[in-house]
């Protein structure tokens, strides 16, 4: 672990809290009545989930929490949980759905995903800012029509519905944003 | 996207930004009609007020041989309007822009704000505590008083009285707000709960016995907290207040938290006569956003004058920017201040809770987050 104080305080950032491992969901300057400064900051736990409030004088220490980041191959879906595998190590790991989020709607089978592990366990993933999958099933594009901006429904290859533009044909890959959901552009293949 | 163009793809948005315009007109007829002056005050200043935590704004201004002086954006009325007070111009408000620096990252700062404030001579923080009540509930007949803004408002009551018109708080109805999936009670009178009793019930210890720094100090350890070497009295009472006082307030009704510890009187609280070791102070929360700072003003020259060195000592311990102080002001006291009490009342932060926004951002036009993003 190493020592860290309010001012280094980041969104998504492992700090240990109460002994356990908690992650920053969001913190916000307070100074109450003229008074000196303070951080209030909401701290999710790895272990349960559970989310609550601290609210920490600014410049107070914290402990960060030592994140591994380990490449590691996707292998397959169980029930609410995935199945990766170090490259290296040939160490399986089993991650919870809630750990991943909706970054497993993205998940596609045999790539390399980085992961955070904290001790044993994978606590998130380090998702690219955009993943580019192949559309699978898509409505034809409706001649004349030109509206700008109209979008449609696509299923990607792992199984997510997302919308994309008009001229989007099955066996396109496009690039999607996997944060938002979203369609960003159409690579060429 | 930024929030002008953002109210052009969607005009409708722009309903929710009026708000603000009917509330200051409603402040304004508010005093208007208590025969209060309206007290327009300088944003730019050679001096402010000694405090000690406060971050503050720095410029030049120039004469026109450039000759440089230092100058400063405004971080409260005060010394302006208790100048005035001084004068003779009794009770007094003004609505204006407050300037304070380095509170970013934060969804209740917006490095300048509005700040109303206002001095009711005569009086002490008991009557001004009336006052913010009959306040907030005019601005809020003024916003929801058609019979379709309330329903449509109020969702949750059976209100709706039957004269549209009427301006004054009618005692059959309550005041029902809607915010951020609370609802809140408006109808005076607010919950009113001591420092002391407010210490007992949620924080399970006697603020009394606590009153130095060391039986402080021994309860924030023993409740688990960290105490830093140095650290004051002010820094571990806040600790607890804001762990375990604060997000126990009442969520259905406004809060107004009074009678200080003497180390919180900050600048110009007055002490109380029957306990010096508390003064006459009070915070109003409502919907756990805390919405104004009262107290009945000390009008004793010395002890002003210690206070204001105590600040600056203490200013100068936490290596804040280092100002010119407004010495003014003390010579301003040793001719009278009429015994009074003022209040600052976070304006943006009203329009928050009538707009039911969570984010002091979505208030404003321009918020300072959006302007300079992306900018280092």
């Amino acid at each position: 672990m190493s020592k860290i104080t309010t001012a280094d305080f980041q969104k998504g950032m492992f700090i240990e809290f109460k002994s356990e491992p908690h992650q920053i969901v969001e913190f916000q300057h307070v100074n109450p009545g003229k008074g000196s400064a303070f951080v209030r900051t909401k701290v999710k736990s790895l272990k349960t989930g559970h989310v609550q409030e601290f609210t920490y004088k600014s410049g107070e220490s914290a402990e960060q929490l030592d994140i591994n980041t380990r490449e590691m191959q996707y292998l397959y879906k169980e029930v609410e949980k995935y199945v990766f595998m170090d490259n290296e190590s040939y160490e399986q790991f089993t991650v919870l759905a809630q750990v991943l989020g909706h970054y497993a709607d993205f998940l596609k089978e045999n790539e390399i995903y980085q992961l955070l592990v904290y001790g044993e366990d994978v606590i998130g993933v380090r998702f690219p800012k955009k993943v580019r999958l192949k559309v699978i099933e898509t409505e034809d594009a409706v001649k004349g029509n030109t509206v700008s901006g109209a979008t449609k429904e696509a299923k990607l290859e792992t199984g997510v519905m997302i919308q994309v533009p008009l001229f989007i044909k099955v066996g396109d890959v496009v690039g999607v944003d996997p944060e938002l959901a979203e369609y960003v552009d159409r690579v060429n293949q | 996207m930024n929030t002008w163009q953002k109210l052009k793809q969607q005009p409708k948005l722009f309903k929710r930004y009026f708000v603000r315009e009917q509330i200051f007109a409603a402040i304004r007829e508010f005093f208007a009609k208590k025969q209060t002056h309206e007290v327009e005050v300088p944003l730019l200043a050679p001096s402010l007020p000694a405090e000690s935590y406060l971050e503050v704004f720095e410029t030049t201004l120039l004469d026109r041989h450039r000759h440089p002086k230092r100058a400063f954006l405004t971080t409260s009325p005060e010394m302006f309007l208790k100048k005035l007070l001084v004068a003779g111009i009794g009770s007094c408000f003004s609505l204006t822009k407050s300037f304070r620096n380095t509170e970013g990252e934060s969804n209740t700062h917006n490095p300048e704000f509005t700040i109303l404030e206002w001095y009711e001579v005569g009086k002490d923080y008991k009557d001004v505590m009336k006052t913010t009540e009959e306040l907030v509930c005019y601005i809020y007949d003024k916003l929801f008083s058609s019979s379709v803004a309330r329903s449509d408002h109020n969702r949750h009551t059976e209100l709706v009285s039957a004269s549209k018109k009427s301006s004054h708080i009618r005692s059959n109805s309550k005041l029902i707000l809607n915010y951020q999936n609370q609802v809140i009670d408006l109808t005076p009178p607010w919950e009113r709960i001591s420092m002391t009793e407010a210490f007992a019930k949620y924080a399970r210890i006697d603020l009394e016995k606590l009153l130095d720094l060391k039986s402080l100090q021994t309860v924030v350890r023993k409740k688990g907290y960290q105490v830093g070497e140095g650290e004051t009295w002010e820094e571990l009472f806040h600790q607890i207040y804001l762990n375990e006082v604060v997000p126990q307030f009442s969520k259905n009704r406004p809060t107004i938290i009074f009678d200080y510890p003497v180390q919180l009187a900050a600048l110009a609280a007055k002490p109380k006569a029957s306990d010096p070791r508390f003064v006459e102070r009070f915070e109003v929360y409502i919907g756990g956003i805390e919405l104004a700072d009262c107290c009945t003003e000390l009008t004793q020259v010395d002890e002003q004058q210690k206070r204001f060195q105590k600040e600056l000592t203490l200013r100068k311990k936490l290596g804040k920017k280092d100002y010119p102080v407004d010495w003014e002001f003390i010579e301003a006291l040793k001719l009278g201040l009429p015994s009074c009490a003022g209040i600052a009342l976070g304006v943006d932060r009203l329009v928050m809770l009538m707009t039911n926004v969570s984010r002091i951002q979505d208030t404003l036009f321009f918020p300072s987050e959006e302007m300079w993003q992306g900018l280092s």
